[in-house]
């Protein structure tokens, strides 16, 4: 099963004369099936971490392994199918397209990784049904609350069965109850379909709820805490 | 697909605008490019005609008089000529209508076989050609024929009788053969027999006129032809050989008539030039706005396809599909419009014989390839940048 491997992952900007680190030789490993918070005060380079993770970018040293494979040499395309099969994200702005309806949104992900139409609509349907949006699979994202927008990007972030789902504030745009439903309802996916989780918040409560904890600060693993969560 | 049209509803003003853009160009090419294809047409079988035959008439000096049909012997003596006709031409309608548009109805003598020197043969669209040494036929083109509201079995008085004509006005009854197709050329023309044609010349002539001299011992002109296949200069030489051995005649040269032709023609070729550059400013520069702009507030989207596995062709794709869709919308109304206009003129244009405009299948393809081809082209430069977006700035944008 699938594990993540962050090996001595260094990002570095380019700011004029001037060089900033915001990711300074992280070590880390993520187990399948797990579900991570990572916390740190803005600036600290969680949202940098997630984009090295989810093969977005390219880090100036260091490496990440899927699967134990080197992700390093590979190119845009390669990176690019990667993602499209085996990892999802999910943005703090939704990221829906005006254009799609609820299940074409969800469904995008099959268009690129030449998938089977008729199967990804099943998967699509079934995990609508799941973020509790089976009635609404024709409307335009425009007529969803910001809790309901969330809840169809993460079934998007699902539907290619990956292996790994990267959140950078899901929860960022919504009051806490909604914050609290919706990492309810990733928790049970977690648990239902066996996805990994990494999820960055501001919100130590609900990192609290998650099964581990990693705290960065100025682009290093500050603590890595394994937590107890009910 | 959906996603493209849905975006192109979302920004509704916009999407009108930029499909009226390629309309007015595409429908100025459409009407320029029917009007040029009209005139190249005809220009086409004049070329054919003149690259064919080598006109003969009475020398400038004395421009119309008849000519003895005895030069017709002399005249299939001359050095590679195959074959002389007499040519005769009268008015169908003489003094009709005040003003007349188009071209006037024409009775003239059939040049029986003609086809064998390479002129294009009589094509029917209903009935059949003159029976040989039969009098009292006629062949109609489709012009004169709804002129006069004839058709092939019917019998016709020509030449119609014009209100106010003199006591002595004399119509003759042909019986319609046949009913030609259209084809641009000789459609206002109606055929008879050469005896028949000798009859209504002489009808035209004044009495002293005709007591004068014996109408079947004239012609009007001649038409000389070389063998098919003859080359231009040879009948260039041809038509100097008979100027210099026939007196009382003048054949005009070949190539000048096909120069005259070509020249036309390429006028026609500038105007539709001029429409398609025309097109191409008015509707690329609107296709090249809207894609920029649809690439920059979708910058977001563009990094959101991106993450979820989308790769720099399928983007690429993606804009310049749009971009041919707009493309094939502004072409499919434009085009529609212009064939709807030209259509139109030239039904109310057919009571005068004024029919200008011709909308070919190579023209539908040129309109419709050039309205999607010109978008596509212009979407390129918008698509690759849309195309070569990195994901996270494209995603962290705004
Ligand atoms: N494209 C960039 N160019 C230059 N510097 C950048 C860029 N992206 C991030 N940084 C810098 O890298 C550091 C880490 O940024 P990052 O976005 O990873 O932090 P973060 O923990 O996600 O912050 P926040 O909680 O505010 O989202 C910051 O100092 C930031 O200014
Ligand atoms: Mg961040």
């Amino acid at each position: 099963m699938a594990t993540i491997e962050l090996v001595n992952l260094t990002k570095r900007y380019r700011q004029g004369p001037h060089t900033i680190t915001a990711l300074d030789g992280v070590d880390l490993r993520i187990e399948s099936g797990d579900f991570v918070s990572i916390v740190g005060r803005s600036g600290s380079g969680k949202t940098t971490l997630l984009d090295l993770t989810g093969l977005l970018l390219r880090p100036s040293s260091g490496t990440v392994l899927l699967d134990g494979a080197e992700t390093a040499g590979l190119s845009d395309g390669r990176r690019a199918d990667l993602r499209g099969r085996r990892l999802g994200f999910i943005f703090q702005e939704y990221n829906l397209l005006p254009a799609l309806n609820v299940l074409e949104n969800v469904t995008l992900a099959c268009r690129y990784a030449g998938l089977d139409r008729r199967e990804g609509r099943q998967r699509a349907r079934q995990l609508l049904d799941l973020v509790g949006l089976a009635e609404r699979l024709n409307h335009g994202p425009d007529q969803l609350s910001g809790g309901q927008q969330q809840r169809v990007a993460i079934a998007r972030a699902l539907v290619n069965r990956p292996a790994l789902v990267l959140a950078d504030e899901p929860t960022g745009a919504v009051d806490t109850q909604t914050a609290d439903e919706l990492l309810g309802l990733m928790r049970r996916l977690n648990r239902e379909e066996g996805v990994t989780f990494v999820v960055v918040t501001h919100d130590l409560d609900l990192a609290g709820r998650t099964d581990r904890m990693v705290r960065l600060q100025d682009g290093v693993v500050v603590s890595d805490e394994r937590l107890n969560a009910a | 697909m959906r996603e493209i049209f849905s975006n192109l509803l979302r920004r509704k003003l916009r999407s009108t605008l930029t499909v009226s853009g390629i309309v007015i160009g595409i429908f100025a090419l459409t009407t320029m490019g029917s009007l040029a294809e009209h005139f190249n047409s005809l220009l086409d079988i004049g070329v054919r005609y003149a690259g064919a035959a080598i006109p003969v008439q009475a020398p400038p000096e004395q421009q119309g008089a008849l000519l003895p049909l005895s030069k017709q012997a002399e005249l299939a003596r001359v050095q590679g000529v195959s074959a002389v006709y007499p040519g005769y031409t009268v008015q169908a309608r003489p003094g009709g209508s005040a003003i007349q548009l188009g071209a006037p109805d024409l009775i003239v003598n059939q040049q029986a076989g003609a086809e064998q020197y390479g002129l294009p043969g009589p094509k029917f669209a209903a009935g059949r050609n003159l029976a040989p040494g039969q009098q009292g036929e006629i062949i109609l083109g489709p012009t004169i024929a709804g002129d006069l509201g004839k058709r092939t079995g019917d019998t016709v008085n020509l030449p119609v009788k014009p209100p106010g004509a003199r006591e002595d006005f004399v119509s003759h009854p042909f019986k319609v053969a046949g009913v030609l197709t259209k084809n641009g050329q000789t459609d206002t023309f109606a055929y008879v027999s050469d005896a028949d044609a000798r009859m209504l010349l002489a009808d035209t002539l004044s009495p002293t006129v005709r007591s004068a001299i014996d109408v079947n011992t004239v012609a009007q002109s001649f038409t000389v032809f070389p063998t098919k296949g003859t080359s231009l200069n040879e009948m260039d030489a041809i038509a100097a050989r008979v100027n210099e051995q026939v007196p009382g005649v003048h054949a005009q040269k070949p190539s000048e008539l096909v120069a005259n032709f070509k020249s036309a023609g390429s006028t026609f070729t500038a105007i539709f030039t001029g429409a398609a550059i025309l097109a191409l400013i008015i509707g690329g520069l609107s296709v090249v706005n809207t894609m920029i702009m649809a690439v920059s507030e979708r910058i977001r989207e563009i990094g959101l396809k991106k993450a979820v596995g989308a790769h720099t062709g399928q983007i690429l794709r993606e804009y310049m599909l749009e971009a041919a869709v707009i493309g094939a919308l502004g072409g499919l109304i434009g085009y529609g419009i212009g064939l709807g206009l030209t259509t139109l003129l030239d039904v109310l244009g057919a009571s005068s014989n004024l029919d200008i405009f011709l909308v070919t299948p190579r023209l539908t393809a040129i309109a419709l390839g050039f309205a999607i081809g010109m978008a596509t082209l212009a979407g390129i430069v918008p698509a690759l940048r849309a195309a070569r977006l990195d994901p996270v700035t494209a995603l962290r944008s705004l």
